[in-house]
């Protein structure tokens, strides 16, 4: 363009925001209808406000919540998303139960963090270093890590022991509240530090709004990258490992859906796919909302089919509400 | 001023051999040619039954092409189609539900039709980007299809009619070959010869330059995704006659073949480069060595690893940025050479 | 020679052009006869380019009338060009995988029923490839050509719709001096057939050779129509820049510059070819020159921003010399950048001034990775003072501030480095003239407390005003230097244009 920068010429000072409601609602509606969903939920739904339905939802949440938390460092960094997490929690899960069953605890999560460790590598190299799609390139890895998965696993369910720790971490509970829920806690406090606190959260949140303005301030971009891509695929392991300890099972297919499920929360928290916005507890925000939103589809005996379709649309939804008010405030 | 004869600037190709060269240097299926050879190399060596088996082999081709020939008109203008798996799946379920085959095909092809519509309708209008706006579709029209189905798979009404379909026709020309042949023929002139199709290229070269010559870039994205919908539900529809049902989950594992087809054919994903022959090439590529591993017994996970290592490996190799990363990294060591001669 | 009776070919009336509140072109009104080659010059934002996109239909003016053949247009580019004007961007604007046939009849392909008549598109091609003169082959691709040869199929473009009014923007920016010649003779047989040609260029000597009537702007508006055999190459160029007294002398720092604390050595790069450069301490070096001249190419080489072909520069720092082998490095060695485009690659305008000021200061305001906020906030907030930002609120977004406000934030971040070099481009593009000023007394006291400073300047006056030394760039090179002292705005631009050479 050669229209230079004119058009800041004649202004001087502060340009005022109106009010919009696509803005409002990329900003501030998540809390409004997750409140709204739950209000619904506990009045119109049977079985909803139970304790048994509400540590229920807390148990399914947390490995979702987990990865979506960790992933939200990705779509920050205006990479798109890691469709590979659904390979990294199964592999994290089958390491946990298969390799611990023969060869103790202490090696299962040491093996699991390099397997770990190594997906967020190969991942952010070919998107940081070599500027490849992330879509295709998380789409090829996935396709790796579950062949190689199911390849090494035969495809069998691994059972742990009943006596074991991984059972007994399943199991174990503060309260009525499950420890799995304590981890996503405790994973989403620690990741929201890094991102609002630490030196890295800030050159991700920098690198997501401006590529070139970060590296033209001395940033080392591709690392960046790479670390947004290992903290999801520690995130994702952890996820992994909660997931096993809650049914004391592990198996190659136990995670399907997590990609989608995770992207979903974190756009409806207002993330945004754009990069440069979004925050943790947002991301928390929005695992809620579609924990409960599943929950209140499967207690209302709405198929599997509707629920995806649901999800799927919200998905499409929330971007087209982020992108429609961008337009409204960039003019 | 007196005009004298004026002097030439540049020169013409004279000659058909250099002519040839230059045609040859504008291909962009280099990549896929190459991997081609490797394969058949191979395959002729370890597995040669594969090419004996030639039916078989060709069939393969026909299911991991088919979609990646739709693909690349999308790919071609910068966008991104990740919803055609579901379209596929949608497709298939909508073809068997319907009491007869004829009218299922119709509704599935239409299905198909929308679906690309309302793709190009969110990148276009609303400004998502297509790989978000697809991606949320690729997850509710799964959903559809296991509504629609009842999550189970869906036998068709004309049995007969899809066992006389999944026949050849003429020695290895199964009906579903020759849809594939066909569909690869029409885009290729299209691509080639149509004005709509070859200003795709332009659509993806550059963007607004193809804006200011006054080509209708709306037009051609729509039309670019309705292509994409409607070749994966004709690969949906024809799934479900060979198998005389259609199954829901059907598509996942195609996402990635289609892909890995035509980025290994040369079709750039930033767009603007690549062809229909390259994304056929890089089907060829894929359905010889897919057909190959299960010949040798190699089991389906090991065929994943394979293919998902060989779209990894072509994403990364894309010749521009492929470029950039060889030109960073040699700049990256002479610089080390000089700054530790100096000091 | 009938022209003189003939109706203009094209009429401009009263052209009015605001950006904003800013007056691009002023009431400039233009009159080209058929057959005539019409110089447009003027220094960088003189208007021109602006002046030609409403020609062009691209823009449409706020005020004033153009009109062919005594036919004024309706508006919009596709009138523009219907009626016979036809315009060759700066900027390429082919798409690099389609052929060259195909891109030179992009937008108006000949069909029957959608398909391609290859022969027909070939011929037309190939016949306005003849009348400029150029052979290249139909069936190459764009992307294989050399970009001196993409510019002549560019203009085949142009020629190929037949125009009654051929607009040139600066077609010899990207071409050697054998391909500018015959660039120029074809405008001429253009004109000799009867093609009106509309030729803006810095570069006076051209204008010379084949114009025959020469406007010039200045600020937007017309200063000067006349016939070239009228006027003299120098009074072209002091009407360009203008009688304006030299610059008020005591606003020139005493300059006593130090050390050499960058020195960079056969600079090569994109655009570049071999720049021999050094910049002292308490020095500011000005870098003029024409847009596209290779100014900020040469700059980002020297920095390891973009990647050099060549050269070497290094960097002293307190008595100890350092290769610049990466931008990080360069960073890490104490240089700051101020880029050219702030919106695009200086700030991240959706982020908070805080944080865009803090970004290249981070690991200073840091323990162990962990940021320290109040150190933070008292970091910034002191930059953001000593800058004078207005309204001084750090926890705004810098897209919410003016032009000038981002500037100072793009300045300030680098301030806290307290930079040894630092390389500022178009410091003030786009700003206010308060901010103006208060840029121009930072740059000062950078240089005051011993940083090697080098400025790039479209904007004459405040290259003359800032700089010590001038190194004026045309082509990649440094064709010549001259001291503060000396300079002034006509020796810059004459060896900025061409129009001659000081012992380079």
């Amino acid at each position: 363009m050669t229209t230079q920068s004119i058009e800041t010429i004649g202004e001087v000072g502060i340009k005022q925001n109106k009010f919009n409601l696509l803005v409002w609602i990329s900003e501030r509606g998540v809390f409004v209808f997750t409140a709204l969903l739950i209000l619904f939920g506990v009045f119109f739904v049977n079985g909803f406000a139970s304790v048994i339905n509400i540590t229920d939802v807390f148990y399914r949440a947390a490995p979702i919540g987990i990865v979506a938390v960790g992933m939200t460092f990705v779509v920050i960094s205006a990479n798109y998303l890691d469709l590979s997490v659904v390979a990294q929690v199964a592999t994290a899960a089958v390491i946990l139960i298969g390799v611990s069953n023969d060869y103790g605890l202490p090696l299962a999560f040491a093996v699991a963090l390099f397997v770990a460790v190594l997906y967020g590598v190969v991942n952010g190299v070919a998107v940081g270093v070599f500027k490849a799609n992330a879509v295709i390139v998380t789409l090829s890895t996935t396709f790796i890590g579950l062949g190689i998965l199911r390849w090494l696993s035969g495809g069998s369910i691994f059972f742990g022991p009943e006596d074991g720790p991984v059972r007994a971490f399943g199991q174990a509970k503060i309260g009525s509240v499950p420890l799995s829920a304590i981890v996503l806690i405790l994973v989403t406090a620690i990741l929201w530090f890094v991102l609002t606190r630490t030196n890295f959260g800030f050159v991700v949140r920098s690198f997501g709004s401006n590529k070139e303005a970060t590296r033209l301030s001395g940033v080392n971009t591709p690392l960046v990258v790479i670390g947004a891509f290992v903290i999801t695929a520690i995130s994702a392991m952890l996820a992994g490992f909660v997931l096993a300890a809650f049914s004391n099972t592990a198996v190659s297919t136990m995670s399907d859906g997590y990609d989608f499920q995770a992207l979903a929360a974190i756009i409806i928290g207002g993330t945004s796919v754009f990069g440069g916005k979004g925050s943790v507890l947002r991301t928390l925000l929005g695992v809620i909302f579609v924990s409960v939103l599943t929950n209140i589809l499967v207690l209302s005996s709405i198929g599997f089919g509707l629920q995806q379709m649901a999800i799927g649309a919200l998905i499409v939804v929330a971007v087209s509400v982020d992108a429609l008010a961008r337009k409204v405030t960039k003019k | 001023m007196t005009d004298t004869q004026p002097m030439r600037l540049g020169k013409e190709t004279v000659g058909v051999v250099n002519k040839l060269k230059i045609g040859i240097a504008r291909r962009t299926e280099g990549r896929g040619v190459a991997l081609l050879i490797i394969v058949i190399i191979l395959v002729a060596i370890m597995e040669p039954t594969t090419f004996t088996a030639y039916s078989v082999t060709l069939g393969r081709i026909a299911l991991i092409g088919l979609v990646a020939l739709g693909l690349t008109a999308v790919i071609l203008m910068g966008e991104l189609d990740l919803s055609v798996a579901s379209t596929l799946a949608v497709a298939g379920v909508i073809m068997a539900s319907a009491p007869n085959i004829w009218l299922g095909t119709l509704a599935a092809l239409v299905a198909g039709i929308l679906i690309g519509t309302i793709n190009a309708f969110f990148v276009v209008y609303v400004g998502i980007n297509s790989f978000i706006a697809t991606l949320g579709m690729l997850f509710a029209l799964r959903g559809l299809a296991f509504v629609l189905s009842d999550a189970k798979p869906v036998r068709i009404a004309d049995i007969e009619a899809g066992i006389a379909f999944g026949t050849a026709l003429l020695g290895p020309i199964t009906p579903r070959v020759l849809i594939f042949i066909v569909t690869f023929i029409a885009l290729q002139i299209f691509l080639s010869k149509v004005r709509a199709g070859r200003e795709f290229y332009a659509v993806g070269g550059n963007r607004q330059a193809a804006f200011d010559a006054g080509i209708p870039v709306r037009r051609r994205i729509f039309t670019g995704f309705m292509i994409s919908g409607f070749v994966a539900a004709l690969a949906g529809v024809i799934n479900t006659l060979e198998r005389t049902a259609a199954d829901p989950t059907a598509g996942s594992s195609v996402l990635l073949a289609s892909f890995a087809a035509a980025i290994i054919g040369g079709v750039v994903l930033t767009g603007g480069r690549g062809s229909i022959l390259g994304t056929l090439i890089g089907a060829f590529s894929l359905g010889i060595l897919q057909v190959a591993l299960t010949f040798s017994g190699v089991q389906v996970d090991i065929q994943d690893i394979f293919i998902g290592s060989i779209l990894l490996i072509a994403v990364i190799s894309d010749p521009t940025q492929l470029r950039v990363a060889v030109t960073s990294i040699r700049f990256w060591f002479q610089r080390r050479e000089k700054s530790q001669a100096q000091t | 020679m009938t022209i003189d009776n003939s109706p203009p070919a094209l009429e401009a009336n009263g052209i009015v052009k605001r950006f904003g509140g800013a007056l691009a072109v002023d009431d400039v009104s233009i009159l080209v006869a058929p057959g005539e080659i019409h110089a447009v010059v003027g220094e960088n934002g003189a208007g021109k380019s602006t002046l030609m996109r409403v020609l062009a239909g691209i823009l449409i003016p706020d005020e004033g009338i153009v009109s062919v053949n005594g036919v004024p247009l309706t508006g919009g580019a596709k009138s523009a060009l219907d009626a016979g004007i036809a315009l060759v961007h700066q900027e390429l604007s082919l798409i690099p995988e389609m052929t060259v046939a195909e891109n030179i009849l992009l937008g108006s392909t000949p069909t029957s029923f959608g398909f391609i008549r290859a022969a027909e598109l070939r011929a037309t091609a190939a016949a306005a490839l003849d009348e400029i003169g150029v052979s290249v082959d139909l069936d190459e691709s764009i992307s294989r050509l050399s970009v001196s040869l993409r510019q002549f199929v560019e203009i085949a473009r142009a020629v190929a719709r037949k125009p009654r009014v051929l607009i040139l923007d600066e077609p010899t920016a990207t071409l050697t001096p054998a391909e500018t010649d015959y660039l120029l003779a074809m405008l001429q047989r253009l004109a000799a057939k009867g093609m009106a040609v509309i030729y803006i260029s810095h570069r006076i000597p051209e204008v010379f050779r084949i114009c025959k009537v020469v406007t010039i702007l200045r600020d937007g508006q017309v200063v000067d129509v006349t016939r070239i055999e009228d006027t003299t190459p120098g009074a072209v160029i002091e009407n360009m820049v203008g009688k304006e007294l030299k610059q008020d002398l005591d606003s020139r720092r005493d300059a006593t510059p130090g050390e050499v604390v960058l020195s960079a050595r056969g600079i090569r790069a994109h655009n570049v070819n071999g720049v021999d450069l050094d910049v002292r301490s308490g020095e500011i070096v000005g870098l003029g020159g024409l847009v596209g001249a290779g100014r900020t190419e040469l700059v980002r080489a020297i920095i390891g921003a973009d990647a050099r072909t060549g050269g070497s520069a290094l960097i002293t720092v307190d008595g100890a010399p350092r290769y610049i082998t990466s931008y990080q490095v360069a960073v890490r060695s104490g240089i700051g950048y101020v880029p050219e485009e702030r919106r695009t690659d200086g700030l991240a305008l959706s982020m908070t001034v805080a944080d865009n000021i803090a970004l290249p200061n981070r690991r200073e305001l840091s323990v162990f990775g962990v940021q320290l906020r109040k150190k933070t906030t008292a970091f910034v907030t002191a930059l953001a003072t000593a800058v004078a930002l207005k309204p001084p609120q750090i926890e705004r977004n810098v897209g919410e501030y003016s032009g000038g406000n981002q500037q100072k934030v793009a300045i300030a971040k680098w301030l806290g480095r307290k930079p040894q070099f630092i390389v500022l481009d178009e410091p003030t593009r786009g700003v206010d003239v308060g901010a103006k000023a208060e840029i121009h007394r930072l740059v000062r006291e950078l240089a005051d407390t011993g940083a090697a400073v080098l400025v790039v300047s479209s904007d004459l006056p405040e290259l003359l005003e800032l700089s010590d030394v001038i190194h004026v760039i045309r082509d990649g090179r440094i064709m010549g230097t001259l001291s503060g002292a000396e300079a002034d705005e006509k020796s810059v631009m004459s060896l900025a244009s061409g129009e001659k050479m000081v012992g380079a």
